[in-house]
């Protein structure tokens, strides 16, 4: 078209064209696609239309016409205080239309700009000064617009929809031997799927507005300039929320320095965090990108990954930081939470990080969550070499169950909680399986059978346990007291066993094996005790005469010296199980009273003599005071 | 063994010592053959850094890329020669029961300067990006108000970027942040970058400078009958270490730099230092000539963007359409320049990242392993 001349006639087709063109120009309802190109059409056939003079000629002049207007529509805004996209949409449309009409005049005006036509220069010149103007404009509108409707979602509310809360042990294993702290906190359990929820981070109603300013901003090739400002304020936007989830930027020399208490709170924010921020905040920051960019290709991920960056990267490091940290025991709990937080995020952030340009960010998950299989399998190690190598001193006071025993079993009772991930960490870490079981009811559920992986290292955990307080019984010098102490606390044991689901995975077998035990014990315990002391009570001449009374005599004081031994040694004893304890009364009264009776029954003639100190009933009654725990003497007492 | 032999040299001066041993140590003789090829290694590798060609000019982003493949390289030796074969015991023992804890705690802050200058480079980029703003503004023909005016506001926002003390860094984070910015006081320059909020990633009192200069403290060469001994290569792998950082630190913006110590207490005399410290001495030099005005660090290619970017700025200031001929000659010059070190930035910088990633991924590699053997070392017999 350029520099040829035109005919009449095509003059006169072209005069015709363009009437057609500014008739379908003045109809409403035209989308701003068509009237886009409408007004392309109409600056085109203009320009046709003008003489090939230079100094510009008639069409040159409906051009500046078009611009002037376009021009005074778009600086009018510029004194105006107001927002224009708080003065409503008529007014909002009107100016895109004008920046249409700008864009659509400079890149005519280029396109024939191979001729040095200076009018032709000037009116470019003066266009794209009214469109850098309109740019500039329009960007800070977008900021307002994100700024003004913004929606912020409480956390709390999503905390709501996980009310499942399981009670964790939090006490440092070093303080076992002391009493144990109450049970603390609480953490989210993992099967809580807060699942993808996704919510409206800008008011839904004004995503049209933000998507017409990015395609008149776009189409100018002002794109740059709209990623900037949008990054900017949904950055911002996304730090203010983690600053109100308090996730914390925390250095690694800081996290690694850390105390316990302080630590294992993060570390339960962090998995609480991670969910709500992948999940549900995420997950809408990227539909809010693809809303609004979605026309533009690759740049909506660009967007996203420049918005989210940073958060993520932070809770990343900080997961960093305590897998590299020393590989304590009481970490287990928090670390595999942290693991499973990972693993149930892994699919949510391969979604969302998709593209190449963000594969390092799934990388770094992938590499997280190896990192904390690593370190839960270390603390769970830790876990057992500190059961092996706690030593004392001193024998328990009591013979009670001893603080040990109720960490380590209060402390896996809460493992089936992790069954799933265990069994996988585990599956390839050798154990020693003392207790060997073989269960013959091994359903079809193979991850909760006596043989999984889990259930060998926990028969072994509680294996150690126990060689550790056959170790610990050996420092009382008392043998009865030996088995008391050992009767209590393999008694706990199984207790927690049978009353947990720990028993899914010890077994009935391994339950009965240890009902034996502790019995076998409690036996023990009688024949040590009371053996010597019945002696006193036997008849060495069976079916002869009565016997002497000073033999009678000396058989009594025996019996009632040895008694009160007993009563004043035992009654110090504990026996913590009350079932247990009324067993082992009932089942040495049996024993001691009916031997008592026999021999009082025997020699009927001297139960009158004041050497009987105690009466059966008597004997019967202070039973009953042993293994309370504290100490107490029998005074004489000569109830008849 | 002819004493002779070695004379002058780093074996020299401890085979006289060795005549007076009665039992030769045949696993010692290699280990300090070892050390010694360590330390010719080390500086060979910083002989090469010290003397870059045109395309590696100290300080660019290839060249520090160079440099932590030097860490790189340097580390796994220096790995090999203190593990490998080496019963757990001995490094429990004095003085390692010292030197390996301080090595591994300068690992761990290490670290910490790896994530801080890694973000670093993030605000780079976004300086690339305002800097292809200006570009795609200016390469218009013919330039206009219009995109002289897209140019400015692009090139403002990066001069204020680059020229950002440090210190703004952490309040940019504040969670009112007022967005009317005057709108409506006719201020028009008022430019979009300044909303990208340049968060560290790293808590708010933390400081460059001050995590170089607790690296630096108590790191004293080993003397005497520790010279020989392994403790010379852990010094050494401590130098490199708190350089590599040192020198990241100087290149790449990160939060709060102001103090950043400018002089190694290296002794000149160890002969495997020299090119590293004349590398050291040269960065320093550069460094108190800007430290004065802030700045974004002494990277080469953000040195030459922000001459041109001043340059452009200038121009913009002064342009008046249609334009001066010399001075849009002068421009088109300058942009191009931009558009090499964009070009160079676009190439560059995702793999410094991954190189410094690398890098962090190494230190806590190693750090394991050493602990590890620290460990069987110190594990009780039950």
């Amino acid at each position: 078209m350029d520099g040829c001349q035109s005919t009449e006639g095509d003059l006169h087709v072209v005069a015709a064209a363009h009437h057609i063109v500014k008739a379908l120009g003045a109809t409403k309802n035209l989308t701003d696609d068509l009237r886009k190109i409408l007004i392309d059409l109409d600056t085109h056939l203009s320009m046709i239309t003008s003489n090939t003079d230079s100094g510009g000629g008639r069409g040159f002049v409906d051009v500046e016409e078009q611009l002037k207007q376009a021009e005074r529509k778009i600086l009018s805004w510029e004194s105006d205080p107001t927002m224009i996209w708080d003065s409503g949409p008529r007014e909002a449309s009107e100016y895109l239309e004008a920046v249409y009409e700008i864009q659509t005049l400079v890149d005519g005006l280029r396109r024939l700009s191979v001729h040095e036509n200076r009018k032709q220069k000037e009116l470019l010149h003066r266009a794209t000064s009214v469109l850098q103007t309109a740019m500039s404009r329009l960007e800070e509108e977008l900021i307002h617009v994100l700024v003004q409707h913004r929606q912020l979602f409480e956390p709390k509310h999503m905390s709501s929809r996980s009310t499942r809360r399981v009670v964790v042990y939090d006490d440092s294993f070093v303080s076992v031997d002391d009493e144990p702290a109450k049970e603390t906190s609480s953490r989210n359990c993992p099967s809580d799927e807060i699942g993808e929820y996704i919510v409206d981070l800008v008011r839904a109603d004004v995503i049209p507005d933000i998507k017409s300013i990015a395609k008149v901003m776009f189409t100018s090739n002002y794109g740059p300039e709209f990623c900037e400002a949008f990054i900017g304020v949904r950055k911002e936007a996304l730090e203010q929320y983690s600053a109100i989830l308090e996730t914390e930027e925390l250095g690694i020399e800081d996290v690694l320095k850390m105390e316990w208490t302080s630590m294992s709170s993060k570390m339960n924010k962090w998995t609480w965090s991670m969910k709500i921020i992948v999940q549900v905040y995420l997950a809408s920051e990227k539909r809010l990108c693809d809303l609004v960019l979605g026309d533009f290709g690759s740049v909506s991920s660009f967007c996203f990954l420049e918005i989210s960056k940073a958060t993520i990267l932070c809770l990343l490091n900080f997961g960093e930081a305590i897998a590299m940290g020393p590989h304590q025991p009481e970490k287990l709990l928090r670390l595999l939470d942290m693991y499973e937080t990972l693993a149930d995020l892994l699919r949510d952030i391969d979604t969302l990080f998709s593209e190449e340009a963000s594969s390092f960010v799934r990388l770094q998950f992938h590499v997280l969550l190896e990192r904390f299989g690593v370190s839960s399998i270390a603390a769970f190690e830790a876990f057992q070499v500190a059961i092996s190598s706690n030593g004392s001193l001193y024998p328990f006071p009591g013979g009670g169950v001893h603080p040990l025993n109720k960490y380590v079993m209060n402390y896996i009772s809460m493992l089936p909680e992790y069954c799933n991930t265990l069994n996988l960490l585990l599956k390839d870490q050798h154990v020693d399986v003392a207790d060997q079981v073989t269960d013959p009811d091994n359903g079809p559920n193979l991850s909760l059978s006596t043989s999984c992986p889990m259930s060998c290292h926990l028969r072994s955990i509680t294996s150690s346990l126990e060689s550790n307080l056959y170790r610990k019984s050996q420092l009382y010098k008392d043998e009865a007291l030996q088995h008391i102490f050992l009767m209590n606390n393999i008694h706990y044991l199984v207790q927690k066993v049978k009353g947990s689901e720990l028993r899914l995975f010890f077994g009935d077998e391994w339950i009965r094996k240890h009902n034996g035990k502790f019995q076998q014990h409690a036996n023990n315990y009688e024949r040590a005790t009371w053996s010597s002391v019945i002696c006193f009570l036997k008849d060495d001449n069976p079916g002869s005469s009565p016997v002497l009374k000073s033999t009678f005599k000396e058989q009594c004081r025996g019996f009632s010296i040895a008694f009160e031994e007993v009563y004043k040694t035992q009654t110090s004893w504990c026996i913590p199980d009350p079932q247990l304890r009324e067993d082992l009364r009932i089942s040495t009264s049996l024993k001691v009273v009916l031997a008592y009776r026999t021999f009082l029954g025997r020699n009927p003639a001297h139960i009158e003599d004041k050497c009987v100190k105690h009466t059966v009933e008597h004997v019967e009654k202070q039973l009953l005071d042993l293994f309370e725990g504290s100490p107490r003497s029998l005074r004489n007492s000569r109830r008849w | 063994m002819n004493a002779n032999e070695y004379q002058g040299s780093f074996l020299g001066r401890i085979s006289i010592r060795r005549n007076q041993v009665v039992v030769m140590d045949a696993i010692h003789e290699q280990e300090l053959e070892d050390i010694e090829l360590f330390q010719k290694h080390v500086s060979d590798r910083f002989s090469e850094l010290s003397s870059p060609s045109d395309d590696d000019a100290v300080l660019s982003i290839s060249w520090l890329c160079k440099l932590l493949d030097v860490f790189l390289c340097c580390e796994a030796e220096f790995e090999a020669i203190l593990l490998m074969d080496r019963d757990p015991y001995q490094l429990s023992k004095p003085p390692f029961d010292r030197l390996i804890p301080e090595l591994l705690d300068r690992a761990v802050k290490a670290l910490d300067i790896c994530n801080a200058v890694t973000n670093g480079v993030e605000s780079v980029r976004h300086c690339q990006k305002l800097a292809e703003i200006a570009i795609s503004a200016l390469d218009q023909k013919p330039i206009g108000d219009g995109e002289v005016k897209r140019a400015k506001r692009a090139l403002s926002t990066l001069m204020a970027a680059i020229n950002l003390d440090d210190k703004d860094g952490t309040n940019a984070k504040s969670t009112e942040r007022s967005w009317s910015f005057g709108r409506r006081s006719g201020n028009k320059d008022r430019v979009a970058g300044q909303f990208r909020s340049l968060s560290w990633q790293v808590a708010k009192n933390w400081s460059a400078a001050k995590q170089i200069q607790s690296t630096i403290y108590n790191l004293v060469a080993p003397r005497g009958a520790e010279a020989s001994g392994l403790p010379s290569p852990i010094y050494t792998m401590n130098v490199i270490m708190i350089f590599v950082m040192w020198a990241l630190v100087a290149a790449i913006p990160c939060q709060e730099r102001t103090g950043l110590p400018t002089h190694f207490p290296v002794p000149k005399q160890l002969n495997w230092a020299h090119s590293l410290i004349g590398l050291q001495e040269k960065i320093a030099d550069e460094w108190k000539k800007k430290e004065k005005k802030g700045m974004a660090g002494l990277l080469d290619e953000m040195q030459r963007m922000e001459k041109s970017a001043q340059s452009l700025i200038d121009f913009t200031d002064s342009f008046q359409f249609p334009g001066d001929a010399e001075k849009l000659q002068e421009a088109a010059g300058h942009v191009a320049e931009l558009t090499e070190i964009c070009r160079i930035m676009e190439q560059g910088l995702t793999p410094l990242q991954m190189h410094i990633r690398e890098v962090f991924h190494r230190i806590v590699r190693s750090r394991t392993e050493f602990l590890d053997v620290l460990e069987k070392a110190s594990l009780p017999v039950i």
